[in-house]
């Protein structure tokens, strides 16, 4: 890594402060430290915003839960209300990389995390998203890559925790200029859908506050595929979330991870599913509206078969 | 209290403190000086540092390393190279193999990925922590018994997460060692007799691996 | 140097160790982290090594200017791995090197050296490679090189003569050693000479490797190797790191330790080449193969050997490997591409000529309706296989198991596949050791092997203790110094076969030699202390050499593989591993068991997750890092259940190697049996088994 200075922020205000002068906030680092090896950023200081109070808390409310940005992944894996009240953030988060890297891995972190495409992680390739001319992947190794994109760039958002929250509904809140800011998680990503260079909506100086997940669907699922049983990214994630009466949809979220810049939703596929009781037939319905239009690169049409099935698999889920 | 202030943890506010010592002469001076260590308390807490190397104290299996360190030094690299804890191993340096993993406050990490002037005034424990006086541990022995190490080079990683696994759960199921260790690499492929040292040193029933001599006839 | 004993040796047939287990000896410094690797080695004054690397697959360089990277404080030393205009050839080739008193300032270093070079043409796929237009890697040679071609029989006769033949191409990947340790090594000068600390599998390669251009005489130069963390063929020879290190030692006037990344491991030091098999097969009505046509062309980067002394690792391999059959046609090209070299990597060839063989030898029981294991033990020449089939189907319930491909009801289909592995072992007669029995009974074995994790150091003392009547824990073992008497290099599967008649031998030595001295007749076990304390002042060192009779050539093996397919998403999921290997005499179980685990799980790896993917467009390596070059993960692996043949008349053999040949192909054609279509690619990806299904197109599930 290159040589950089370090302070801690002890308030939001001051974090934003600090970080104004070509500074990166750094709160679990398993991102950035990452970056930082590569020399793919080149920060002058990083922002320790740990310290920060009020964000390491999962709070329950009546009508909405709200977990602070500094909560770490471990902590929502091995959270009983969670688990109990958002099955598909659960596996989400019980999927995120290693123990080692849930002990420290913040939501904020999780949501914020840079592309993962290999081009972009190279230290020696100068892909279109890191300002060079050219997306590497669409023409060479995209097998990782995406079936949706509004720009040149084809690397998908890969956060599992988003692809719940996508599910969920739920909202990020943001400092920005000194208020609050609420996002859910397609505005959170729509920068990555439009611009090559950016991989979410954050603008610099953002910070993450915290995630308010609103409590109305009562059944939620998330279900990853990856070459390997653990400690793989996935090829391609799903979650599913409704509320569910006597056995009826409604508000029925589908958010796919690891095929677009933005966790994939599909309105069509969300309304299609309003009032109606799941079985093989209308999960397969949905699928196909979900993936329509999906548009392989020369070697990852595999993830449109893989998707449809992962579709059809969480929604059943919400049966159970 | 029904101070608002007084419900943030370990927040000290000057209504607070004020209600608390009354209003004497003395504790007003007091009240001063005190409010301006609280201020400069907080610009030093906020200082930068670096980028060159500044005074760092790590808490290492119960003993102080007082060490020089600049900001971007991992803890990794500060306990291998800055002193002579050369437990934990680099195998990747990039948080995928588990080799580097140390415990912090019984929390099982990667310290390749953490900055070491992040790890002040916690409790690291590394590989070098764990047998006292020599004597392996339940988690060591189990090891040796079982055969649960090759070259060796991932090991020290590994009986971290399996110590670790077992002060949080010590009747772990099989999906629960599994799922707690998956962070670690190993490359030689004593995986089948990691689970089994796993299940030794918690005591439980060890499912072990077929295996049968047979003469040749 | 004594002559071995006159009267023939012979392992003893009833034992208190050898056949049996004993924990290693090395377990309680490697659980403890006390255990000193190449890269633990230091000390105060001690500086940090690094290479600067290529970062053009091809390119001249026509200037290097290390002046700024002198400049950053801390950095003692920067040197050039060649002087002048030189042509690089991968994406990753050595250029330079500094050494600095911390890592952080030898990678500001890094940074600041300037390169100047001008881009060449470059080809890093196989099929780029062989096109005619394509740039040249070596400039005065084709990319293309001459075949190596063998024929046997009346072969296109042949083919005319059978009543069954399959076709078929098969395709491996190019995989990578990652041990978990990483190629390096400490350097430090003396008045003495050179000491190198190395994580090597081979001390002596890397003192002679050293010892050349250095311009030192071998005595001068000595290697340690206490622990090291793993090699899998690609550690031998000091590579451009050792000489690398010495010098910027040298240079310095300080020790050097220079430890490669994970990164340049994926580069610069060794893989197994790729293949691309097209293969026909012919067979009579009743088995009996009759006709083989193998066509095969792979890429070993820039061509083998190269920086890795152990060598030994082209494109070819044994073909048609295992089987018996009369008219056969073989030919090999090897194909340059803008890559690191390959190096010998566990079993050289073999797993790789294993999946296609026995990929097409199912295609062929399917084509005959005939049970895969019985067309295999029909072919096999080796009858110590064929029990191992047997044995082995047996306790694998093989034939309750076994449908037809595809048949298997349900969305997850099961499957079951088998293959054979050969190899060769035995010792090396150069081996010798030393043994000290010292007044106070306490015995000291000294060997210049190295312990690569597969448990040579308990071997010698399991050996010693036999013969002594001792527990192996009274045995202290030194290992891994080329001040010892030499050893072999921890290759070829060949160190247990070449340590242990050694060992076997010198102590029957200084056993009788202790008794003549002691003046009783058994100073065996009990009456060691009594004996040994009749020696007085001086201890009793005795050395010896490799003895004929305790070991042979030739192993074998079996394994079988279950696996689940999921055919809606394409995943595989291997269920369990069964297999059956011999290694003749076994000397320790507990470790024969392990090596054969770890050969299990590497073959998986090969099978369904490793692959070194180039990019055709930069020409670097895309997945240096254990992110996306993935390595079989503990949640990963099946059931296993294994049998070891003992067979103490055979003397040791040797075991490591075998153990990874035929796991992948086992799990392929499991693959295929479960869903009746042929993945005939490796690694099985979910993509790949769902293009065999016909759910997507085929081109878009292999590598660009």
């Amino acid at each position: 890594m290159k040589s950089f200075q370090y302070a801690t922020a002890l308030s939001v205000d001051s974090a934003q402060q600090m970080v104004a002068d070509n500074g990166q906030y750094i709160a679990g680092g398993n991102d950035l430290l990452g970056l930082l090896k590569e020399y793919l950023v080149d920060p002058k200081t990083l922002v320790n915003i740990k310290s920060l109070p009020g964000l390491d808390k999962i709070e329950q409310g009546k009508d909405t839960w709200t977990i602070g940005a500094n909560v770490t992944v471990a902590q929502i894996e091995d959270h009983a209300g969670i688990k109990e009240c958002f099955p598909g953030l659960h596996w989400a988060a019980w999927h995120v990389g290693s123990r080692q890297i849930r002990n420290v891995a913040s939501v904020g972190g999780n949501l914020a995390q840079h592309s993962r495409c290999w081009y972009f992680r190279h230290r020696d390739v100068l892909c279109l998203k890191k300002d060079g001319d050219t997306c590497y992947a669409r023409h060479g190794e995209n097998r990782y890559h995406s079936l949706f994109t509004g720009n040149q760039c084809i690397s998908p958002v890969v956060s599992n925790l988003a692809v719940a929250f996508a599910a969920l509904d739920a909202v990020a809140v943001v400092q920005r200029e000194g208020k609050p800011v609420s996002m859910k998680m397609a505005e959170f990503y729509a920068d990555a859908f439009t611009s090559p260079t950016a991989h979410n909506a954050l603008k610099p100086g953002d910070l993450i506050l915290r995630v308010e997940i609103p409590a109305v669907r009562n059944r939620s699922h998330y279900i990853q595929a990856s070459d390997k049983q653990e400690f793989d990214w996935a090829l391609v994630s799903c979650a599913a979330a409704a509320k569910v009466t006597d056995g009826k949809l409604s508000q029925a979220r589908i958010a796919l991870g690891c095929i677009s810049p933005v966790p994939h939703q599909v309105d069509a596929a969300n309304e299609f599913l309003e009032g109606k009781t799941l079985d093989d037939a209308t999960a397969s319905q949905a699928a196909d509206l979900v993936l329509k239009n999906a548009k392989p690169h020369g070697h990852n049409e595999y993830k449109i078969p893989l998707a449809h099935t992962l579709i059809r698999r969480t929604l059943l889920k919400l049966n159970a | 209290m029904n101070d608002p202030d007084s419900k943030k943890a370990g927040f000290f506010s000057r209504r607070s403190f004020l209600k608390s010592i009354g209003t004497t002469a003395v504790a007003g001076a007091a009240v001063q000086a005190q409010a301006v260590a609280d201020e400069l308390e907080k610009v030093n807490a906020e200082k930068t540092i670096g980028p060159g190397a500044v005074p760092v104290t790590l808490t290492v299996n119960g003993k102080q390393l007082k060490l020089q360190l600049e900001p971007r030094v991992t803890l990794l690299d500060a306990l291998r190279n800055y002193s002579s804890l050369t437990g934990s191993k680099e195998g990747c340096d990039r948080g995928t193999c588990g080799a580097c993993t140390v415990m912090i406050n019984d929390v099982p990490v990667y310290s390749c990925m953490k900055l070491a002037i992040e790890v002040q005034g916690q409790e690291i424990t590394t590989i070098e922590g764990l047998a006292q006086d020599g004597k392996l541990t339940a988690v060591q022995q189990a090891f040796m018994d079982r055969d649960a190490l090759m070259c060796g080079y991932c090991t020290p990683g590994f009986v971290m997460s399996v110590t670790a696994l077992l002060k949080k759960n010590f009747r772990p199921t099989a999906d629960d060692v599994r799922h707690a260790c998956v962070g670690n690499i190993c490359r030689c492929g004593t995986y089948p007799r990691i689970m089994e040292a796993a299940f030794q040193a918690a005591g439980v029933p060890v499912p072990t691996s077929k295996t049968e001599v047979i003469r040749y006839a | 140097m004594p002559d071995t004993p006159a009267p023939k040796l012979s392992w003893p047939a009833e034992t208190k160790y050898i056949s049996h287990s004993t924990h290693r000896i090395d377990a309680p410094p490697k659980l403890k982290g006390e255990a000193r690797y190449a890269s633990d080695i230091q000390a105060e004054g001690w500086l940090y090594g690094m290479i600067l690397r290529s970062k053009w697959p091809a390119a001249k360089i026509t200037a290097v200017n290390l002046e700024p990277a002198l400049k950053i404080p801390g950095i003692k030393a920067a040197i050039l791995v060649k002087e002048g205009e030189r042509v690089v050839h991968f994406y990753g080739e050595e250029i330079a090197a500094v050494a600095g008193a911390t890592k952080s300032a030898c990678l500001d270093a890094l940074k600041a050296i300037e390169v100047t070079a001008e881009p060449l043409g470059f080809a890093v796929r196989e099929n780029d490679a062989k096109k005619d237009d394509s740039p040249h890697v070596w400039a005065d040679a084709p990319n293309v090189g001459t075949p190596k071609s063998t024929e046997k029989g009346q072969v296109d006769q042949a083919f005319g003569e059978c009543d069954a033949v399959v076709e078929g191409f098969f395709t491996t990947q190019v995989a990578i050693h990652h041990p978990m340790e990483t190629h390096g090594n400490s350097a430090s000068w003396t008045d003495d000479g050179l000491t190198c600390w190395a994580s090597t599998q081979g001390i002596t390669s890397v003192r002679d490797g050293l010892a050349g251009p250095l311009k030192l005489d071998h005595s001068k130069v000595r290697v340690i190797t206490d622990y090291m963390g793993g090699g899998f063929g690609a550690k031998f020879g000091p590579g451009p790191h050792g000489l690398l290190a010495a010098r910027l030692s040298r240079e310095a006037k300080a020790p050097v330790r220079l430890m490669l990344t994970r990164f340049d491991q994926a580069l610069a030091v060794g893989n197994r080449p790729s293949s691309f098999q097209k293969i026909k097969l012919g067979a009579k009505s009743d088995g009996t193969l009759h006709a083989y046509d193998l066509d095969n062309y792979g890429t070993s980067g820039l061509g083998t050997g190269g920086t890795s002394a152990g060598g030994g690792s082209g494109i070819d391999f044994p073909a048609p490997y295992i089987y018996r059959i009369p008219n056969t046609r073989v030919k090999h090209t090897s194909v340059a591409t803008n890559a690191g070299p390959s190096s010998a990597f566990r079993a050289p060839g073999n797993p790789t000529a294993s999946f296609g063989m026995e990929s097409i030898m199912d295609e062929l029981a399917v084509k005959l309706g005939m049970d895969p294991v019985e067309l295999r033990i029909k072919n096999d020449p080796s009858e110590i296989r064929q029990k191992e089939y047997k044995l082995g189907a047996e306790r694998f319930g093989w034939k309750d198991k076994y449908k037809k491909p595809g048949s298997s009801p349900g969305v997850v289909k099961t499957g079951i596949g088998c293959a054979g592995s050969t190899w060769g072992g035995g010792g090396s007669n150069k081996t010798q050791a030393e043994v000290q029995i010292n007044p106070d009974g306490s015995v000291e074995v000294r060997m210049g092997v190295q312990d690569v994790g597969t448990g040579t150091r308990t071997v010698l003392a399991v050996i010693a203790a036999e013969v002594f009547g001792l527990t192996p824990e009274q045995i202290t073992v030194r290992v891994g110094d080329t001040h010892f008497p030499p050893g072999p290099g921890s290759g070829g599967s060949t160190t247990c076969a070449s340590v242990s008649p050694t060992l076997f031998a010198t102590c029957t030595d200084a056993l009788a030699q202790l008794q003549t001295q002691a003046g009783v007749t058994d100073a065996k076990g009990d009456n060691w202390t009594a004996a040994c304390k009749k020696l007085g002042v001086n201890p009793l060192v005795v050395q010896g050499k490799f003895a004929q009779g305790l070991s042979s050539r030739g192993t074998g093996g079996v394994q079988f593989a279950e696996v689940e397919v999921d055919t809606e998403t394409g995943l595989v999921t291997v269920k369990k591993i069964a297999g059956v290997h011999d290694c003749g005499l076994i000397v320790n179980k507990i470790t024969t068991e392990s090596q054969i685990y770890g050969g299990m799980i590497m073959g998986m790896g090969y099978a369904l997750y490793e692959e070194r993917v180039m990019d055709w467009q930069s020409g670097v390596v895309l997945n240096p890092n254990f992110e996306t070059y993935k390595l079989t993960g503990l949640s990963d692996i099946p059931e296993f259940d294994l049998v070891l043949l003992n067979m103490p008349e055979r003397g040791v053999i040797g075991i490591g190697e075998p153990a990874i040949i035929p796991t992948a192909s086992a799990i392929a054609n499991a693959v295929a049996n479960a869903i009746g279509a042929r993945v005939n690619s490796l690694p099985i990806t979910p993509a790949k088994v769902l293009a065999a299904l016909g759910k997507v197109p085929p081109s878009t599930a292999t590598a660009s």
